[in-house]
């Protein structure tokens, strides 16, 4: 109980520092941040309501003023109204986005993990044979190779080459969205390549670890006991090594869930696809505050959930962290 | 010399001759025996040698036009052209000087900073160590990307080397958190409890004890942080927030995309760059096997270990696999 309070204190405490930042960074640029802010708006209303709209969104008073204000902005849910696509609220096109990304990073995450983890697994048990030897070092490159890369060879390839697939876009635009099979077989046929292109760079890392968790727990004792009992191979490799070896992998797994949010910046844009690293790059070449800075929050809001989620987990499938709580 | 023939007939005999790298120090003999980490280390040392070669290499100019717009690999341009005439093999030379550069310099800076950092908060402990960590941790769970973006967007078009400041800045968390986690198990050993009895200053205990045995933690994080590097640096510019007049492989992406070289069929504007970027992270992963092979003896290939066994085997004797 004392670990979990200190860990939340912890993530409060990161919080406060990522909300801070998050405050300071338009009011450390050069100019006036309120200028640069609605400079967009200009023309499009009067100087008067510009004031009334500066006044609204805590560009006056002191700085501990509008640093208040801004707190308590953000407890109501408010993010402020994007300069980019005005009047809209930057929220509105946040869960916009979001949806898209959640859908697209999410999938590709789970995927790379499930093959990654049992490529680990076959190459730790199997090692030094020809699949080791060879999927190993070539799952670990790929890993190395940037998604910009991969993005582009396989949008060369399978796109514009064989024109298996679309070229861009979440779905085909003549579609009306809804639930029904003709609108989710376009967004699952438009989400091959992306998905190809995050799971190929992603599975090396869950290989890599796996295995080598795998490696060290393989040399533990209770495996030479294992077989010493005669249990079949089979029982010694998923009940006593890999279950243990899935321990560190779920915990990077949650973790990893928490950056889902951060969206696949580089992805996005190859594939022309709606999802919030596409819509956050847009927002920074039009310095859209309001919607850079949402955005940033609810990436570190996720992020510090996953790391509170990935604590408690281990807590629950590690018997041994809850005798010594004061593991930090 | 029965022995001896047995080996021969293993396949053994060759295995203990390690011939002049038999005097080296064990890490390097571990490193130089491995195939994995010498062939990474031979492409990255070709990788240089082009980059420095370039004005040699090619007569041509990265940033001037030099012949017609998207011409297709020839004898003259060995790479083709770019939109602007420009001659893509002389980019793809010229570009590799500014990445590997800034790579290899955000990656040391990375490097040094954990260290130092993760040295500091492991030996002196107590209230240092609270808040260094405390930082760290903060720094790892805010996600860097995003914030480097967001900064890199506040400096107009940032040059190669400004993107490399800002990875390097950001970057020496995870080094830092190992190196400490290092430092608190050597501190308490009795080398370093003599070191002090004998008044050595903090420095040269850190320096001259503590650092050298945990030298092969140092290298891998390097290794590591330089992949990042480079991989961040040409994603950065990529999605078109470096200064896009510099010649680097992210530009060359950065520009490819720019003018949809790839639909309309010019390929050779953007793959060279790629394969540029897949073969510099390749060496460095291969590099990174021997040196965690270093790091940690479990994961070390047992030498001659299939023979042995199949050895064993044939006389019938029970070996687990």
């Amino acid at each position: 109980m004392r670990f979990i309070l200190r860990r939340l204190g912890f993530y409060c405490a990161a919080f406060a520092v990522a909300l801070t930042l998050n405050f300071f960074i338009p009011r450390l640029m050069p100019g006036d941040p309120a200028a640069t802010l609605f400079v967009s708006l200009r023309g499009r209303m009067s100087q008067q309501s510009l004031d009334a709209m500066r006044a609204a969104y805590g560009f006056d008073g002191s700085l501990w003023d509008q640093f208040v204000a801004y707190v308590i902005r953000l407890l109501h849910g408010d993010l402020g109204v994007s300069t980019v696509n005005f009047p809209q609220p930057a929220s509105e096109m946040l869960l916009y986005a979001a949806g898209w990304t959640l859908f697209l990073v999410g999938v590709a995450t789970l995927l790379s993990f499930v093959v990654g983890i049992l490529f680990g697994m076959l190459a730790a048990w199997r090692r030094g044979s020809f699949f080791d030897t060879l999927f190993t070092p070539v799952n670990v490159m790929l890993n190395a190779f940037t998604p910009a890369v991969v993005a582009l060879l396989l949008l060369y390839g399978f796109a514009l080459q064989l024109e298996w697939f679309p070229l861009g876009r979440a779905y085909n635009i003549d579609l009306e969205p809804g639930w029904n099979m003709a609108f989710m077989g376009s967004v699952l046929y438009h989400s091959v390549l992306p998905l190809a292109s995050l799971v190929i760079i992603a599975i090396g890392g869950w290989h890599l670890s796996m295995r080598n968790t795998m490696i060290n727990l393989l040399n533990e004792d209770y495996i030479t006991l294992a077989r010493a009992k005669g249990l079949s191979g089979r029982r010694i490799l998923f009940r006593y090594a890999a279950r243990n070896a899935m321990l560190p992998q779920i915990t990077s797994l949650a973790l990893t869930f928490g950056f889902v949010l951060g969206g696949a910046l580089i992805t996005e844009v190859v594939f022309n696809y709606p999802g919030l690293g596409k819509f956050t790059l847009a927002a920074i070449e039009k310095r859209d505050y309001a919607f850079i800075q949402g955005q940033l929050l609810l990436l570190t809001f996720t992020v510090l959930l996953a790391n509170l989620i990935a604590d408690l987990l281990n807590l629950l499938l590690d018997p041994r962290l809850r005798d010594r709580s004061e593991l930090a | 010399m029965k022995l001896h023939d047995l080996q021969v007939e293993l396949g053994l005999d060759n295995l203990q001759t390690d011939g002049l790298l038999h005097r080296a120090p064990a890490p390097l003999r571990v490193f130089l025996a491995d195939k994995r980490g010498v062939a990474g280390l031979l492409i990255l040392l070709l990788l240089t040698v082009a980059a420095l070669g370039a004005p040699w290499l090619t007569e041509f100019p990265p940033d001037r036009m030099s012949a017609m717009p998207h011409l297709p690999p020839d004898g003259d341009h060995w790479l083709g052209t770019t939109r602007m005439g420009k001659d893509v093999f002389a980019q793809l030379l010229y570009g590799a000087q500014a990445s590997l550069t800034v790579g290899l310099l955000a990656g040391a800076l990375a490097t040094l900073i954990g260290v130092f950092v993760g040295m500091c908060a492991g030996y002196f402990g107590g209230r240092l160590d609270d808040v260094i960590s405390f930082i760290v941790n903060v720094a790892l769970v805010i996600p860097a990307l995003p914030l480097i973006i967001v900064i890199a967007s506040f400096v107009d078009s940032a040059s190669p080397m400004v993107i490399g400041l800002v990875l390097a800045a950001t970057g020496w968390g995870w080094t830092a958190r190992i190196i400490r986690a290092q430092t608190l198990q050597i501190r308490h050993k009795d080398f370093i409890l003599a070191a002090q009895l004998l008044n050595e200053p903090w420095w040269r205990i850190l320096a001259a004890h503590i650092l050298p045995n945990m030298l092969s933690l140092v290298v891998s994080g390097f290794v590591l942080t330089t992949i990042y590097a480079i991989l961040a640096e040409a994603g950065l510019e990529f999605i078109g927030l470096g200064d896009p007049s510099a010649v680097t492989w992210g530009t060359i992406l950065f520009w490819g995309q720019q003018n949809s070289a790839l639909q309309v069929g010019a390929w050779w504007e953007i793959l060279p760059a790629c394969f540029a970027i897949m073969l510099t992270g390749a060496a460095l992963v291969l590099i990174n096997f021997t040196v965690d092979e270093i790091a940690n003896p479990l994961l070390r290939k047992r030498r001659g270990e299939k023979a042995v066994i199949a050895y064993l085997r044939k006389k019938g004797l029970p070996v687990n696999d």
